[in-house]
């Protein structure tokens, strides 16, 4: 689905991406591995066309043939749009405090799919209620709800735009065990039921491993190995998967 | 909830107003000379022995100091102000006479300089960078460096004596026949003056707001996920206008200030001018209404802001965070 | 002007200016008062640099000699709002608690009230010289530097190093000195530099309405003051260039200002 190749990120001419090329097959669970500073969450950002001011990026990111990377096209801008939804790590923050939710909720999901404000209220609702969500949650403001709530408020525009892309940044990192498993078991549903690609960026290997069927580890802002997770588990090629395997235990 | 926020509001302006009183009533009995001529309006001499003695009464004025503080309160509390020394005319009237031009020039004033600091700092914080953004914060270092009434000074210069065309003082045209058009010719530039001078770092401020909102988290993810930038603009204004109005708040005082030294350049006969001749000629009880007056505008003025701060920021309404 | 050059223009703009009304007896060949009734209202010209005012007295030794007046008064006003300040917001920000609170709703509701109001209220009592001008001044601007003494204190009273310098069992007196007011230094320095533009602004509003200083004495606002009549006439030479000192003065204030307000941030976008 989307394939990845020389993608060089510089920020502030500092390089911080190399030549890194993946790819992310049709209707799978794909995550990228590597510690802070690999590069991965750049990666991300490059794609979605949100680097920060001073960067700098080259190469290549077709999806559906067409490349990410060409910010100025317009027709790349409505791609991104209507393919890829990103949910962040921490969701949270991820919400105005001072704008009610169902204003929030129809701008990310209702009013990319074109649906009526009365038509997104019922189909929200009833997303919202599958996800063990009260409806009521529509008129309250984000500073009202708890962590856990926005985060699902979050997925549950996943669920209702069902993306042929969704990407997820460490959306794990900044939650509780419990949450984490029930957000990773929401993922799986997403991909099992809708079939739905989606990318996902970690540092944690155990998630990886429930999650993902393929992966690619990152390493100071190089791709150094990528492939089946279960491949790489058995037979780890470069030495930093090596050590990435051995600090498991 | 409601109450305990507008609860603290009152009592903090009948603090304001009572330190003014005081302020002023203090000072007027440590001045020189006997307070009580002060009193007696303008033509103290004519005023018969049964009159000075009825005033004398309605103020106290041979009982000690604070006594004659509690009767002053408790006459202007009536609506009771007192003679202006100067012109003999009960100074509440005066007071009122004014009152209506003054707040012409400040609402018209303070609200053209809200709305373009709105237009001119959105543009400018929304665009990191841009020369919209440097050009506005060095622009509004530079006009509010210029001192107002010299700005003014200028434009009469130019406007009132090399072209001639708009008149250099008053609210309106001497025959008071003038017209709506006449008004707004006097209203043109003691308005524009103030404006000019304060709508530079009001815009910058909100620019600061906007640019520090725009850094957050939510704003990235609404970028990302492709939210329309009108949308995310207006998120990020409502959240930038609290610190916005909390900051008018604050130099509200200081703007009105501002207006006084306008109304004088201008001969504009509102509070302002009115004060200021109140020192020159010590009409004392002219004087102490005046402040009085002025301080219960400044009082309301921050109360309004305080109001629409409640409005536009539901933290407040809802009553913190969960 | 973010950049090093324009602060070091804009200090040294200030040093001219203040050089000039320190020196102005030996830069102008005319007094101060000295009155010449055949030449009043003299453009500028060759013999008057600047013209003449309604005495025929040369505007450019008036405009330097005022700068004295104006700016001694802003310097004296600005160290007593400084120390006011400092006390004020010292004390309410290191003892905390209830006595902070009740300092600073007081502090609240003094700000509410135009400073200009109570110095004419001051006015109208004393009529005073210059030093009378430079107290009220002082006493009604040291609002601001409260708040923001105050703040730090907060802030570094929960310092690491200050509850350690407790632990060790160091007197307050020399906390206070040492640790927390050095520390303060940046941010009250510059609320001090801005105080210092508001207390020139205001002496000149004052005089510029007539209840400053003295009209014997020049500064840059009464010469304003006069200038009100004397445009006019035509006699746009008296009301300009005061009014331009005032603006170079406060801009240059301001620009270094704001340059030096900003450090930590400029490192941080880096």
């Amino acid at each position: 689905m989307l394939e990845i190749s020389g993608l060089t990120i510089e920020v502030d001419q500092k390089p911080i991406v190399e030549q890194s090329s993946f790819s992310v097959p049709h209707g799978k669970i794909t995550s990228i591995i590597g510690e802070s500073g690999s590069g991965k969450s750049m990666t991300v950002a490059a794609l979605l066309d949100i680097l920060p001011p001073g960067g700098r990026v080259c190469g290549q990111a077709l999806l559906n043939g067409m490349n990410l990377l060409d910010y100025a096209n317009k027709d790349m801008k409505a791609l991104r749009k209507s393919h890829i939804f990103t949910i962040f790590q921490d969701a949270a923050n991820s919400f105005n405090p001072s704008v009610k939710m169902k204003s929030q909720l129809y701008e990310l999901a209702g009013r990319r799919m074109n649906d009526t404000l009365s038509q997104f209220h019922t189909k929200m609702e009833n997303v919202l209620q599958d996800l063990g969500l009260s409806a009521t949650l529509m008129e309250q403001y984000p500073f009202e709800l708890s962590g856990g709530m926005l985060q699902r408020s979050m997925i549950a525009c996943a669920f209702y735009i069902k993306p042929k892309l969704l990407i997820a940044d460490e959306p794990t990192s900044a939650i509780d065990v419990i949450l984490q498993d029930e957000f990773i078991e929401l993922l799986k549903l997403l991909n099992v039921e809708y079939g739905t690609t989606i990318l996902f960026i970690t540092h944690d290997l155990d998630v990886v491993v429930e999650v993902s069927e393929e992966m690619v580890v990152m390493h100071d802002g190089k791709v150094v190995e990528s492939g089946k997770v279960k491949t790489l588990f058995e037979r780890p090629q470069h030495s930093y998967t090596k050590r990435l395997l051995n600090s498991r235990f | 909830m409601i109450a305990k926020w507008i609860g603290k509001r009152v009592v903090m302006g009948i603090m304001v107003l009572f330190i003014i009183s005081f302020l002023s009533f203090f000072l007027m009995h440590a001045a020189p000379g006997d307070p009580a001529t002060a009193f007696y309006g303008g033509n103290a001499q004519l005023l018969n022995a049964a009159e000075k003695a009825r005033i004398y009464e309605a103020f106290s004025l041979d009982r000690p100091i604070i006594q004659q503080y509690s009767a002053w309160l408790s006459e202007t509390l009536k609506g009771n102000l007192g003679y202006s020394s100067r012109e003999g005319r009960p100074v509440s009237i005066i007071l009122m006479e004014r009152f209506p031009n003054t707040l012409l020039l400040f609402s018209v004033t303070m609200s053209s300089i809200i709305l373009g600091s709105i237009l001119l700092g959105t543009a400018a914080g929304m665009k990191t960078g841009s020369l919209w953004d440097r050009g506005l914060s060095i622009i509004s270092i530079a006009t509010s460096s210029v001192p107002s009434f010299w700005l003014g000074i200028l434009f009469i210069s130019l406007f009132s004596v090399k072209l001639g065309i708009l008149p250099s003082s008053g609210t309106m045209d001497i025959r008071g026949d003038g017209g709506l058009l006449d008004r707004l010719r006097h209203l043109i530039m003691p308005a524009s003056v103030l404006i000019l001078t304060h709508v530079g770092i009001y815009a910058r401020f909100l620019q600061e707001s906007i640019k520090t909102e725009s850094r957050n988290y939510y704003v990235v993810v609404a970028r990302a996920n492709g939210v329309a930038e009108r949308e995310v603009r207006k998120g990020v204004l409502r959240n930038a206008s609290i610190p916005f109005l909390n900051y008018i708040g604050m130099t509200i005082p200081s703007f009105f200030g501002g207006s006084i030294i306008v109304e004088s350049l201008f001969s504009w006969s509102g509070l302002g001018q009115l004060t200021v001749n109140a020192v020159v000629t010590k009409d004392f009880p002219l004087l102490m209404g005046s402040l009085l007056f002025t301080g219960l505008l400044v009082v309301v003025s921050l109360f309004l802001i305080d109001c629409m701060m409640y409005a536009v920021d539901p933290k407040l309404r809802k009553g913190g965070l969960k | 002007m973010k950049s090093r050059k324009a602060l070091i223009f804009w200090c040294a703009l200030l040093l001219v200016i203040v050089c000039l009304t320190v020196f102005a007896q030996f830069i102008s060949p005319y007094g101060t008062n000295e009155m010449n009734m055949d030449r009043i209202y003299e453009e500028p010209g060759k013999n008057h640099v600047l013209g003449t005012d309604h005495l025929g007295r040369d505007v450019m030794t008036r405009l330097l000699e005022g700068g004295k007046a104006t700016l001694s008064i802003a310097v004296v006003s600005v160290l007593m709002s400084l120390i006011i300040g400092v006390i004020y917001g010292g004390i309410s920000g290191y003892i905390g608690g209830f006595v902070d609170v009740v300092m600073m709703r007081f502090l609240e509701a003094l700000i509410a009230i135009p400073s200009v109001i109570i110095i004419l209220a001051f006015q109208a009592m004393m009529q005073g010289g210059v030093w009378s001008m430079a107290f009220i001044i002082g006493i009604t601007n040291w609002l601001v530097t409260a708040r923001i003494v105050r703040s730090e204190f907060i802030r570094l009273r929960e310092a690491e190093f200050v509850q350690m310098a407790k632990m060790f069992g160091t007197p307050t007196w020399k906390i206070i000195l040492q640790h927390m007011l050095r520390n303060s230094i940046p941010a009250v320095f510059v609320v001090t530099l801005f105080n210092f533009a508001g207390a020139v602004f205001m002496e000149v509003s004052l005089s510029f309405l007539g209840i400053g200083v003295p009209p014997s004495i020049p500064s840059w606002g009464s010469m304003l003051y006069y200038a009100q009549n004397d445009i006019l006439i035509g006699a746009w030479w008296i009301g300009v260039f005061p009014g331009l000192m005032i603006f170079a003065t406060i801009l240059a204030i301001n620009f270094i200002g704001e340059a030096l307000k900003n450090p930590e941030r400029r490192r941080l976008n880096a």
